[in-house]
């Protein structure tokens, strides 16, 4: 086991290692250039000279790429073209707002859909089981940004039940999370994004879930249980819903890495003030160095979400752990 | 020689179009789906025809006034913009580059993603390591920032769009089809094959390829979804085409203009295609799943 563990934290490092340097190459080696935005053709030929050293833009290539990585390791990342403040330190302010999103939006998905799906495998062809295999199917065919605006014109607009948007109301912005947590304003706002994203999420882990209950339903031990007389309640929760439940765990590494997409449109519809949202604004505004440092924040949320899920999954699943080495390479 | 390749090639492919059209025509579902989505498709190939009007003309109606914020009348039949533009004609020229760009990217993707899984598994070894591990790099990769960066260091043209769609979505289906491919590879008819004497570029693409067609098809249709959806994103994050419409584009058009509160009908025209189009393409994948592979949904 802790051999596994050390061999995937190599890959992991690996892969985070091969990221930042994608990233450096693809600012510093495509077409729109990034320093055309600070340094200014129509300026001075000596003091572009001049800027070009400040930035250390004056050294060759490869050079430039070791002082990138070790100004990474060392947690300079650099100021915001647009608001000279230091990307680090935006970035960490607006990580644990993309990860309290994240976070309430996937609990809802994987509540929902384990719960629903437990049911619907139960009641079988019944109206609920279709209507809510119709409904899963729905919310993840429409983007978020539909699902979104839907609640928006609806609910906030029409009927003023939820604000429009933000974190907390203009200019009480607390200081620190607990103050946040304990406003009753946060949680009206975090209500709409929670449901957007995890409506979109809710057919994966719904319908595998339901699946593989339908599965284990038709197993040997199951029709045990019940010759044995026990409740249907009991066989279903206590004894199937336990073995089917390790389906769905498979699939929380690629909800979480498809819910970080998810968040840049919820945040951006929502006014949340998150990494995603912060991602598209400073992308906008050609703001590179923020763009950047965000970019990179959110791989190392990608990745080490990854990391944590195939952790969990070998430990949950021992047998996974030799097959899992044909597999999710 | 040519004809032999021709022939090697071709006849399966007729055979495999006939036997899919048999897989997704035999499940109600996919009937439902295959004809919506052609509908969709005659739209797009008729679209300058079919629109009554230019997409960016203001409009004024029978009584000479201006047709601002119009709800759907007569005359306007899904209503207009602030602006005066006619919702009903964008909708259907938007029609066209929402398919443009969801066939286009999903055909690039999966001719890439079939082709490492495909070369990844046969070979095995170093050249399968060197693959996947490069696959594994690009699932480090947040995936819509991945895009929308591109988009904006190469441009907001729909072939750098496209571009960018490719460079990652590709990824999934190289996963799926080399694990398919390295089972598929050890049955004995591959055995046979390379008993006989046969190329390794023979053996991949004339005795494995068609095993692995319905899943190859399965993710082409995943793919062309995964691409609609993400240029709606893209699209309404303000990171689409300006020079040409789409469904995404046009609920971006409203986000931007405020409007959101008043017209309704501008949200409803967009957003029912998406979804329509989208679950039109999981109604498809749903018909192969069910007979291709049950075990297809690890991803």
């Amino acid at each position: 086991m802790a051999d596994y563990i050390l061999r995937r934290l190599i890959y992991m490092l690996i892969t985070l290692f091969a990221v930042a340097s994608i990233l450096f190459l693809m600012f510093r080696m495509l077409p729109g250039d990034a320093t055309l935005q600070v340094i200014s053709p129509a300026m001075d030929e000596a003091v572009q000279q001049r800027m070009k050293a400040a930035f250390g833009l004056d050294k060759p290539l490869l050079q430039q790429y070791f002082i990138y990585l070790k100004n990474l390791v060392t947690m300079e990342w650099g100021r915001s073209f647009v608001t000279a403040q230091e990307v680090t330190a935006i970035v960490s302010y607006r990580f644990w707002n993309t990860l309290l999103l994240m976070v309430s939006g996937l609990c809802m998905t994987l509540t929902l859909g384990i719960g629903l799906g437990i049911i619907m495998a139960w009641k079988r062809n019944s109206p609920l089981d279709i209507g809510g295999t119709v409904v899963g199917l729905i919310f993840q065919a429409a983007p978020p940004f539909i699902t979104g605006l839907l609640l928006l014109m609806t609910l906030s607009y029409r009927l003023g039940l939820f604000p429009t948007g933000g974190m907390y109301p203009a200019g009480a912005r607390p200081d620190s999370i607990f103050g946040l947590l304990l406003m009753p304003a946060f949680w009206e706002r975090i209500v709409l994004p929670t449901f957007t994203v995890g409506m979109y999420y809710l057919a994966t882990p719904l319908l595998v879930m339901r699946d593989s209950m339908l599965e284990v339903l038709g197993s040997d031990y199951i029709e045990l249980a019940r010759a044995k007389g026990l409740k249907s309640s009991v066989i279903m929760f206590r004894h199937a819903a336990r073995n089917a439940l390790l389906g769905v765990v498979t699939l929380a590494s690629i909800l979480v890495g498809f819910a970080v997409g998810g968040q840049v449109v919820v945040e951006s519809l929502f006014s949340w003030p998150g990494m995603g949202q912060l991602m598209v604004e400073s992308a906008a505004s050609h703001d590179y160095p923020v763009a950047q440092g965000t970019f990179l924040m959110l791989a190392i949320l990608v990745i080490g979400l990854n990391f944590i899920t195939d952790i969990l999954y070998s430990y949950l699943d021992p047998r996974i752990k030799v097959s899992a080495e044909g597999i999710s390479r | 020689m040519t004809t032999k390749i021709k022939d090697s090639l071709f006849k399966p492919l007729k055979k495999i179009v006939v036997e899919q059209y048999g897989i997704i025509t035999s499940n109600r579902m996919g009937v439902i789906g295959l004809s919506f989505l052609l509908f969709f498709l005659i739209v797009a190939i008729f679209a300058p025809w079919l629109a009554p009007h230019d997409p960016w003309e203001m409009m004024y109606d029978v009584n000479e006034e201006f047709a601002s914020l119009r709800s759907p009348s007569w005359e306007f039949p899904l209503g207009t913009t602030h602006l005066g533009y006619d919702l009903f004609s964008q909708l259907i020229l938007a029609t066209r580059t929402t398919l443009l760009i969801g066939s286009v990217s999903g055909a690039i993707s999966i001719l890439i993603g079939a082709n490492i899984g495909l070369i990844a598994g046969y070979y095995g070894g170093k050249i399968d390591e060197l693959l996947m591990r490069f696959t594994d790099i690009l699932y480090g990769m947040p995936f819509l920032p991945f895009i929308i960066v591109l988009i904006s260091l190469f441009g907001r043209h729909l072939e750098f769009i496209i571009l960018a769609i490719v460079l990652i979505i590709w990824r999934t289906s190289a996963r799926v089809i080399r694990a398919q491919t390295i089972s598929i590879k050890q049955r004995q008819f591959i055995a046979a094959a390379k008993a006989r004497g046969c190329s390794d570029f023979r053996i991949i693409y004339r005795h494995i390829l068609p095993n692995v067609m319905p899943l190859l098809l399965l993710y082409a249709a995943f793919n062309i979804a995964w691409s609609i959806i993400t240029e709606a994103s893209t699209s309404f994050l303000g990171f689409g085409d300006g020079d040409t419409i789409s469904w995404g584009g046009m609920l971006y058009e409203l986000f931007l203009s405020g409007k959101t509160r008043v017209a309704w009908w501008w949200f409803a025209a967009p957003s029912i295609c998406i979804i329509l189009l989208v679950i039109s393409l999981v109604l498809i994948s749903r018909a192969y799943e069910e007979v291709a592979n049950p075990r297809l949904r690890k991803r």
